[in-house]
C-alpha cells in the first residue's frame, strides 16, 4: 500500500489535471478508507462500502480543501472520520427494525466485497436534469467537455459547474439514503 | 455501483482544480458584515448622542472587540480545511480568555470599593451580553456560508469559533452606541457577548456546516 508520500505525489499530480494519477490516488485511497471503515465497523461490510464510496465522493469533489503545507493522509482520514462520525450519527435517528421472522434468505457465498449495498446509479437519477445529463455524457459516456456542451448546448463551463455541483449533491444524497 | 466503477466515473475527464481564493473572501465577509452591524446599530439602536466627546472611549472599546476578532481568526482560518492541528491557535484564544478576566479584576480592585458594583454592571442590566449576538447574526451567517464552501469537519468547534469572531465584528459596531466606558465593564461584557455568540454558534454550526 502507497505511503504517504507516494500518496500525496499521485494527489498533487490529479490536482493539476492528470487524470491517471487522480484515478491511482482514489484507488489506494480507496484501499486505505476500506481499512479504516472495516475497523470501526466491524461486521458491516456493507456499510463500510458505503462509506468508502462516500468518503471517495468527499475526497474527490473537495479536492481544493487540501492544505500541501500538512500531511495529505491526515486530511484524508479528517474526511473519513467525519463521514463516519456523521453515518454514526445518522444511523441513531433512525428506528432499528427487528430481523425476527423475516426471512433473511441464504448468505450469498459470492458476495462481492466492494459492492456497496446503496446503487450510485439510481442516486444520480435524483439529481437535477442539467447536472444529471452532464454527469452521463462526461463521467459515464466519456465524452469530453467540450463534446458535452455541443451536445447540449451549454457552455463548457456550465458543463464543468454541473458536474462538481452534482457531484457535491450525490455525496449529499448518499447521506441521506437510508441505509442499516 | 461498484468501487471501482466508481472511481472511474470520478477521474474521468478531471481538469485541474482550482485554487480557492478564501483570503479575499473572508476579508470581503468580515467588511461586509461589519458594514451590515454598524447600520443596524445606526438604525436599529442609535448612535450614542456624545459620539464627539466620547471618541476615545469608542475607539478604545472598538480595538478591545477587534482585538478579540484578531485572536480568534486564526482558530477560523484552520478550521476551514481538514486535517489541520490547532495548535497555538487554541491556546491563543484560551490565553486571551484568562488575560481578560485579570484585566476585569485589575480594573475592578481600582475602583473605590462603594462604586465598584456599578463600575461593573454599568448601571443597569449589561444589555450588550445579548446585543452582541444580535449585531453578529449577519457575519456570522456569511461566514457560514463561506464555511460551506470549504470542507470543516470539526462542527461544533468551528461554529463556535465563526460565532466568536462574528460577535468581535458585533462588538465593534455596538461600541457606537454602548453608552458605558468602564474598563471593567467593558471587559467581563463585551467579552460574555462574545462568548454567547460562540455558544450559539456552536449548536447552529453543528446542524447548519454539514456537508
Amino acid at each position: 500500500m502507497a505511503d504517504e508520500a507516494q500518496l500525496r505525489a499521485l494527489f498533487l499530480q490529479g490536482l493539476a489535471g492528470d487524470q491517471a494519477a487522480h484515478r491511482a490516488f482514489l484507488t489506494e485511497a480507496a484501499g486505505l478508507l476500506r481499512a479504516f471503515f472495516r475497523n470501526r465497523l466491524r461486521g458491516r461490510a456493507e456499510d463500510a462500502e458505503d462509506l468508502v464510496q462516500e468518503a471517495l465522493v468527499a475526497l474527490h469533489t473537495r479536492r481544493d480543501s487540501y492544505d500541501p503545507s500538512y500531511p495529505l493522509t491526515a486530511w484524508m482520514y479528517a474526511i473519513a472520520r467525519y463521514r463516519l462520525i456523521d453515518f454514526l450519527r445518522r444511523a441513531k435517528h433512525r428506528a432499528h427494525a427487528p430481523l425476527d421472522g423475516v426471512d433473511v434468505g441464504e448468505v450469498d457465498p459470492h458476495y462481492d466485497a466492494s459492492d456497496a449495498k446503496r446503487d450510485v446509479n439510481t442516486l444520480l437519477d435524483k439529481l437535477p436534469e442539467k447536472q444529471r445529463t452532464a454527469i452521463r455524457l462526461v463521467k459515464l459516456e466519456e465524452k469530453s467537455v467540450r463534446e458535452a456542451a455541443d451536445l447540449t448546448g451549454l457552455s463548457e463551463s456550465d458543463i464543468k459547474i454541473s458536474i462538481h455541483r452534482g457531484l457535491k449533491a450525490l455525496m449529499r444524497l448518499m447521506g441521506q439514503e437510508q441505509t442499516t | 455501483m461498484k468501487t471501482d466503477h466508481l472511481i472511474d466515473m470520478l477521474a474521468r475527464g478531471v481538469e485541474p482544480a482550482e485554487r480557492p481564493r478564501w483570503k479575499r473572501r473572508m476579508v470581503m465577509t468580515l467588511l461586509v458584515g461589519l458594514v451590515v452591524a454598524v447600520l443596524l446599530v445606526a438604525i436599529g439602536l442609535g448612535v450614542r448622542p456624545d459620539i464627539g466627546a466620547a471618541r476615545m472611549p469608542i475607539m478604545m472599546k472598538a480595538m478591545f472587540s477587534a482585538l478579540c476578532a484578531a485572536v480568534i481568526l486564526p482558530l477560523v482560518v484552520q478550521l476551514m480545511r481538514p486535517g489541520r492541528p490547532l495548535g497555538w491557535r487554541i491556546g491563543a484564544v484560551a490565553l486571551f480568555g484568562v488575560v481578560c478576566v485579570i484585566a476585569a479584576v485589575v480594573a475592578l480592585m481600582g475602583e473605590m470599593p462603594e462604586s465598584r458594583w456599578e463600575a461593573w454592571m454599568g448601571g443597569s442590566f449589561p444589555w450588550c451580553v445579548v446585543l452582541i449576538p444580535v449585531l453578529a447574526a449577519p457575519t456570522a451567517a456569511l461566514l457560514l456560508w463561506l464555511m460551506r464552501a470549504f470542507a470543516p469537519t470539526r462542527l461544533a468547534l468551528t461554529g463556535a469559533a465563526i460565532g466568536a469572531l462574528s460577535g468581535g465584528v458585533g462588538a465593534m459596531a455596538y461600541a457606537m452606541y454602548c453608552p458605558t466606558d468602564s474598563m471593567a465593564f467593558v471587559v467581563t461584557w463585551y467579552a460574555l457577548g462574545i462568548a454567547l455568540s460562540a455558544a450559539i454558534g456552536a449548536v447552529v454550526g453543528a446542524k447548519l456546516l454539514r456537508w
